[in-house]
């Protein structure tokens, strides 16, 4: 078993459709878990991918993405 | 040169910010000219140059956002 890192994300969601738009895109990538806190709008994505590349799939929600790094 | 319109249905979509990212993304694709989106409506209204998009083009980039959008019955 590999080591997945948990990796936190600041997106700017400010509501259920948004963070629904979020875990679709991260659901239609495959081999990630995630868990999303709307209120704090936090998304924490525990996967071997490179940051860079959970970056680009967050930020083509079109919403303001920032990193926050691992936990 | 001509232009196309389509009107695409976009399901997930529940506030204003939704809208408006979805009005600030496609608008910014190469070849669409204007686009209106609806929440109650529950659709997006493109006005596009052909030669850089298609209908189905436009609606794959809403799904890539994370939103389910479905081509009008009319252009199949």
């Amino acid at each position: 078993m590999s080591v997945h890192r948990k990796h936190e994300f600041e997106v700017a969601m400010t509501c259920e459709g948004c963070s629904g738009a979020i875990t679709r895109i991260l659901n239609k990538m495959g081999d990630v878990k995630f868990e999303i806190d709307l209120p704090k709008k936090l998304v924490w994505i525990e996967s071997d991918k490179d940051v860079d590349v959970l970056m680009t799939a967050l930020q083509k929600s079109g919403k303001e993405v920032k990193y926050n790094g691992t936990k | 040169r001509s232009l196309c319109s389509v009107s695409l249905g976009v399901e997930g979509m529940t506030c204003g910010s939704c809208v408006q990212s979805i009005e600030q993304r496609i608008g910014s694709l190469p070849g669409v000219m204007y686009i209106k989106v609806s929440l109650e409506g529950k659709n997006a209204t493109v006005l596009f140059d052909p030669s850089h998009q298609s209908p189905e083009s436009l609606s794959e980039a809403i799904e890539d956002m994370g939103f389910e959008s479905s081509l009008p019955a009319s252009s199949k």
